[in-house]
């Protein structure tokens, strides 16, 4: 049993179950013509989820994730430095992510642009090549500016600072 | 013939030749950036089209459309990452060519889809517009409903590899696609307050955090470049000898892309999953479909390069809109004092007319840009992850932020490239998903108005013929997957 819960396909599918469950019970205060469709399509796939995942426990073997060329099969057999080294880099995707698009809220998209090519070279690339992320950063954030913020004329510097 | 002679001429005066190559240009340019595609070029074009003469403006704008379909295919088999969801199909075997280092076959392979399939298509329209409109026609609620489920059922059953989970992602995205306001009583569903959400999950948005945003994701985690083998083998001469050596794909994905387009509101994404699956289906090596099999970018390609001008039929001729993108175009087509409709044909045929005749002439274009700067195009594919993962995140979710200018909608891609990558990593794909968060809306209003037509009966969805081939496919396509191992399993037990 404690195998089947190591499965992160167990676990999404443990979670749609509450997603839409979720969809069902918010429809409910909705006027009938409104929540009719909604409800009915939570109902079809909250069953469809719960066989599925009933599926999964009532198998004997254990769970393969059918994955159409997705990474899931490789990152099984990985070695857990790897893993441990994959998960970090996801980790620091995720913060520049973050960060990015909070300075885009304080300074406009061009900030979150900045920050995209800065985090991502001083987080991923070589120190080597330091000075050619630099670069690169610095000549894709003007491209933007010059294709985007001045051409097109999107607002590449509003935010809640100015 | 007369009009056509007209058209021809008018398209051969230098700017419209200079504006159709311009719009050719700038699609495969809107194209090749994620998140960018024809809608969000077009709308960024239009300042730009402002001031000229109508005809020209629509050649322009008509090369922009066709073109970011070609450009969307580079950017799938490069990247991972489908430029628009009409090329959601080419990235399942467009990407693992790419990763076998055969992303030069595989370029080959889409330009002469664009080739073929697009003249195909523009020869069909031209001559059998009328025809195609008038089996449109016959299409009402219930069975524009039906049409969509099959569509959902078949994409759920073949690309997933697993019926079920294919059905929960498809699910999944027609709930997402109820969030707004709803399109029958005008009530606010799902959006907790936050207006962004009210006029519903903004599609590009959607796209862009389903694919760009999780395939950055995917690439950061890795610390190599997209393609595994250092250099790119394999010739873009070789792709198309690869393309033409498949007669019957062609034939077939271009009648499932002209049957397909010329249905409203289904779309290009459609056609290409189609024939996507439906190439699959026939195919005596089924198992290497998703691991780079040539076909598997052929078929799709085809189909969504013939599948353009049906839907431009249903636009043009119907005013309804096949895609995301003929809607933007729709809207051109009335800013620029248009009125689509039948009277169409009747009013500005010159117009029409020269519009078709320059898509007709797009192909060829498509093609030549294809084989001179394509092959230059697959070196993106060896940048290492820390140039391309901030390359492809600035610029999709740029795409993202200039549609209505507002980082909620940054956050939005963002979501939704959460989601995607929970999807992968849990062993879904996001393209039913997609699909679902298409059609939702279709399918929604179509349910209502068949049930408002029947006096709230449900037999009206299988009344007519038609409803009752639709169902009859849908069940198969359902249980298809799993007739081929029990009957497999019921003759070996016999013997």
């Amino acid at each position: 049993m404690k195998e089947r819960f190591k499965s992160t396909e167990v676990w999404v599918k443990i979670a749609l179950l509450f997603v839409f469950g979720g969809f069902y019970a918010f429809a409910i205060p909705f006027p009938q013509d409104s929540r009719q469709f909604p409800q009915l399509l939570a109902s079809i796939s909250l069953v469809l989820t719960a066989i599925a995942l009933g599926m999964d426990f009532v198998r004997r073997q254990v769970i393969e994730g059918v994955v159409g060329g997705v990474d899931d099969t490789e990152l099984m057999v990985l070695d857990a430095a790897t893993r441990r080294a994959r998960r970090k880099r996801f980790y620091q995707a995720w913060t520049i992510l973050l960060a990015s698009t909070a300075a885009g809220f304080l300074g406009g998209f061009l900030l979150s642009t900045v920050f995209l090519f800065a985090g991502f070279g001083l987080a991923f690339g070589n120190r080597e090549n330091r000075v050619r992320n630099t670069v690169v950063a610095v000549a894709m954030t003007v491209l933007v500016y010059v294709v985007f913020g001045r051409i097109m004329a999107v607002p590449l510097l509003d935010g809640v600072l100015w | 013939m007369d009009v056509i002679a007209q058209a021809v001429a008018f398209v051969f005066q230098w700017q419209n030749l200079a504006a159709l190559a311009a719009g050719t240009i700038y699609g495969i340019i809107i194209g090749v950036l994620p998140g960018l595609g024809p809608s969000a070029g077009m709308a960024l074009a239009i300042p730009l089209v402002m001031s000229w003469n109508p005809a020209t403006a629509l050649i322009f704008m008509g090369a922009l459309y066709k073109c970011s379909n070609y450009g969307g295919s580079l950017t799938a088999i490069l990247v991972n990452t489908p430029g628009d969801a009409s090329n959601a199909a080419t990235v399942l075997d467009g990407y693992p060519m790419c990763e076998r280092g055969r992303g030069g076959v595989a370029l080959g392979l889409s330009a002469s889809a664009a080739l073929v399939g697009g003249t195909i298509g523009m020869i069909c329209l031209i001559f059998a517009a009328p025809f195609l409109a008038d089996f449109a026609l016959q299409f009402g609620p219930s069975e524009y409903f039906l049409t969509a489920i099959l569509a959902l059922s078949l994409i759920a059953a073949v690309v997933q590899g697993a019926t079920i989970k294919g059905l929960m992602a498809a699910g999944l995205g027609l709930l997402l696609s109820t969030v707004g306001f709803d399109v029958i009583a005008g009530h606010l569903r799902y959006t907790f307050g936050w207006a962004p959400l009210e006029d519903g999950i903004p599609l590009i948005q959607a796209l862009v955090g389903l694919f760009a945003v999780t395939q950055a994701l995917v690439l950061a985690e890795s610390a190599a470049s997209i393609s595994r083998i250092a250099k790119l083998s394999g010739s873009f001469w070789e792709g198309v000898r690869v393309y033409f050596r498949h007669p019957a794909i062609i034939v077939r994905s271009s009648v499932i892309g002209l049957f397909v387009g010329v249905l409203p509101a289904v779309g290009q994404s459609s056609a290409g999953l189609l024939a996507w699956a439906d190439a699959k289906r026939a195919s005596k090596h089924p198992e290497t479909f998703g691991q780079g099999a040539p076909e598997g970018v052929l078929a799709p390609e085809t189909a969504t390069n013939a599948c353009m001008p049906g839907d431009l039929v249903c636009t043009i001729a119907l005013g309804v809109p096949g895609s995301v993108g003929a809607a933007v175009f729709l809207g051109v087509m009335i800013i620029f004092g248009i009125a689509p409709g039948p009277l169409a044909f009747v009013n500005k045929p010159e117009v029409i007319y020269s519009l078709f005749v320059a898509l007709f002439l797009t192909s060829f274009l498509v093609f030549i840009v294809g084989m001179t700067v394509a092959r230059r195009l697959a070196v993106v594919t060896l940048l290492p992850n820390n140039v391309i993962v901030p390359l492809i995140l600035v610029v999709s979710l740029l795409g993202s932020f200039a549609i209505r200018n507002e980082m909620a909608d940054v956050i939005i891609s963002l979501a939704f490239g959460a989601l995607g990558y929970v999807m992968l990593k849990g062993g879904f794909t996001p393209i039913p998903l997609l699909l679902g968060l298409v059609l939702g809306e279709m399918v929604e209003t179509n349910y209502h108005r068949a049930l408002l037509v029947s006096g709230g009966s449900y037999t009206i969805f299988y009344a007519s013929f038609i409803c009752k081939v639709l169902i009859a496919l849908t069940v198969l396509s359902l249980i298809g997957p799993y007739l081929g191992p029990f009957w497999k399993t019921l003759t070996q037990g016999e013997k």
